[in-house]
């Protein structure tokens, strides 16, 4: 049921986390790896827990139990800085930007680079943002745009950017193709497919059962707060999935597909 | 990068906003053309020395005001934190304590009544309106119960010096023997207007503070999550706001050389006005330095002007209240396109 490398050290691993809010019990007791080079697609309903999880994994929430480590080294992720600190990037479903700032801006916001003297380095933060923003998109212009007054799929490539450009471990992608065009989703697609050769490991949040089963080589189920269920893509099909996304249990008398076939 | 003119500090702005500050500008060049056809004396070198000074105090405020309104913030108790660093500086004057050090210790207190506001606002996650009135009440009545709600007066003449004293006067002795001046001079508080101004200005556009005090008034959340310390920016806002007004204490009380510690009664609506008629919107994200210091002498201008034209200080209100909703409308009308 579980991955075959197990003998590497993963590159994350969380521990039994829990997170309540009041008397709701968002996550309860979930533990989850990721290795170099896999992507682990995390599925669940809304309101499941998974952008919980995934929030606790990029500093954005501080969870009320369990250990998360990185590269096998207990990691204390207390904001989203700590979590970039260990190398690992979220590209938020909201995208997090600031409306009012330019691409590069928003690049770099929160590490900018900055000339001998401590100033904002625009030109170089400016000459950067365009190389990265031109190798995900070669048709990428107005950057110097409030991006307020940008498209969606300018905005998500902005925020990919961001994540990707800091030389990420970890990337957590949360519906990252939600807001995007045909053309602009098989971009991700490949993006996801490259980064993967790198040996970046990516949590994977969709709602697409075809992402999932193009991009993932392991998927997560969440239900009402616990992991229902880790899978080999292989073991699985569309209607298993969706049993545990709905009633957090595998149809009856299921065998893992991959070995049946 | 080029030069530091106006238009590079623009590029911060959506398109939108230089037009606002263009038209703010627009605004008071009409204005003082109005004012010298209304009033004779209104156009001479010695009453725009005197506009220049009058200023001064809500340039000051306003430099502060505008760094906690583009947090989406606002900061309604610069006028009392003002009287209360007047109020610190003179008392520390009276216990023996030298006119520069007392003034540095006048600026202190406000900086840590500023300090208070942004620990109230992010650590006790009350509202910036809320937080600020509380520390408004609170700084005025410590100002008054210090004092016993009396003036400090005799303060020496060095006390009057920032207030009073102007670079490049000159007077001459005439025959009879009474002094003429030639050239009044320009007066301390507003060279210390510009250099605020241009720190306040620099830190805004070229430090990463100034990045990440933009980055929080736009969307907080975001900024948060792009590892911005969001509370630290904020803390440092009201901070400086709190620091400007201390400043703004000591060149008012200075200027009247003696320390009133029922001073400051509103200035902090005046100092807001100034940063929305310059361009800033109290939404957060949106604006500058340089327009609201142009807000700031549109005020100044308005006053001056309606005094020397003997208009009486109750219209006064009446119609700067409309200038206010009228720079906030087009505001909203810019924000719409």
């Amino acid at each position: 049921m579980l991955d075959a490398n197990a003998q590497e050290t993963p590159l994350v691993q969380m521990s039994e986390i829990y997170k309540h809010f009041g008397g709701v019990h968002a996550v309860e007791g979930v533990s989850v790896d990721l290795y170099p080079g896999e992507v682990v697609g995390v599925l669940g309903h809304n309101g499941a827990g998974k952008s919980c999880l995934m929030q606790i994994l990029s500093g954005a929430m501080i969870p009320n139990g369990g250990e998360i480590y990185v590269n096998g080294q207990e990691a204390d992720l207390k904001s989203p800085h700590d979590a970039k600190k260990h190398g690992i990037e979220t590209i938020y479903q909201t995208l997090a930007l600031a409306n009012h700032l330019d691409a590069a801006q928003n690049l770099f916001l929160g590490r900018e680079l900055k000339t001998r003297f401590g100033n904002l380095d625009e030109a170089r933060m400016h000459a950067e943002a365009q190389d990265a923003l031109r190798q995900l998109n070669p048709n990428f212009k107005n950057l110097k745009d409030p991006v307020a007054k940008l498209s969606g799929g300018q905005r998500q490539v902005i925020a990919i950017a961001r994540a990707i450009y800091f030389q990420a471990k970890v990337l957590i992608m949360d519906e990252p193709t939600a807001a995007l065009g045909p053309s602009e989703t098989a971009m991700v697609a490949d993006l996801t497919l490259r980064l993967k050769d790198e040996g970046i490991g990516i949590f994977l949040i969709s709602h697409d059962m075809h992402d999932v089963f193009d991009l993932c080589d392991r998927v997560m189920v969440m239900n009402k707060g616990r992991n229902v269920g880790t899978f080999r893509i292989e073991d699985v099909n569309k209607d298993d999935i969706l049993s545990l996304i709905i009633k957090g249990t595998l149809p009856d008398g299921w065998v893992p597909r991959g070995e049946s076939k | 990068m080029s030069n530091t003119n106006g238009n590079t500090k623009l590029r911060f702005l959506p398109t939108g906003s230089s037009l606002h500050k263009l038209s703010a500008l627009l605004t008071l060049l009409l204005l003082i053309l109005a004012f010298s056809f209304t009033s004779p004396a209104f156009l001479s070198v010695n009453n725009g020395l005197t506009v220049l000074l009058q200023t001064s105090v809500i340039g000051l405020l306003a430099i502060g005001m505008t760094l906690v309104i583009i947090t989406g913030g606002i900061d309604l108790s610069v006028g009392s934190v003002l009287a209360l660093s007047g109020v610190v500086a003179g008392l520390a004057i009276k216990a023996g304590v030298p006119v520069m050090p007392a003034m540095a210790f006048g600026i202190l207190a406000g900086a840590f009544c500023g300090f208070i506001n942004g620990l109230v606002i992010t650590k006790l996650r009350i509202t910036p309106f809320v937080a600020t009135l509380g520390m408004m009440m609170i700084a005025r009545g410590v100002a008054l119960q210090l004092t016993g709600a009396a003036p400090i007066s005799r303060l020496g003449e060095a006390f009057g010096q920032l207030g009073n004293g102007s670079f490049f006067r000159i007077v001459e002795m005439q025959a009879n023997g009474f002094p003429k001046v030639i050239f009044p001079g320009i007066p301390y508080p507003a060279v210390l207007l510009v250099v605020m101004a241009l720190i306040g200005g620099f830190l805004l556009q070229r430090r990463q503070i100034g990045r990440h005090i933009f980055s929080v008034g736009s969307n907080e959340e975001a900024a948060r999550l792009s590892g911005v310390k969001v509370d630290r920016t904020k803390i440092w806002a009201y901070t400086a706001s709190g620091a400007l007004a201390g400043l703004a204490g000591m060149v008012l009380m200075s200027r009247l050389v003696t320390v009133q510690p029922n001073e400051g009664v509103m200035y902090e609506l005046d100092a807001i006005a100034a940063s929305v008629i310059g361009g800033a919107s109290l939404m957060g994200g949106v604006g500058s330095i340089s327009g609201s210091m142009i807000g700031a002498f549109i005020i100044g201008v308005l006053r001056n002007g309606l005094n020397m034209a003997g208009t009486s200080a109750f219209i006064q209100q009446i119609i700067i209240g409309i200038v206010v909703i009228g720079a906030v409308y087009i505001d909203q009308i810019r924000n719409r396109n």
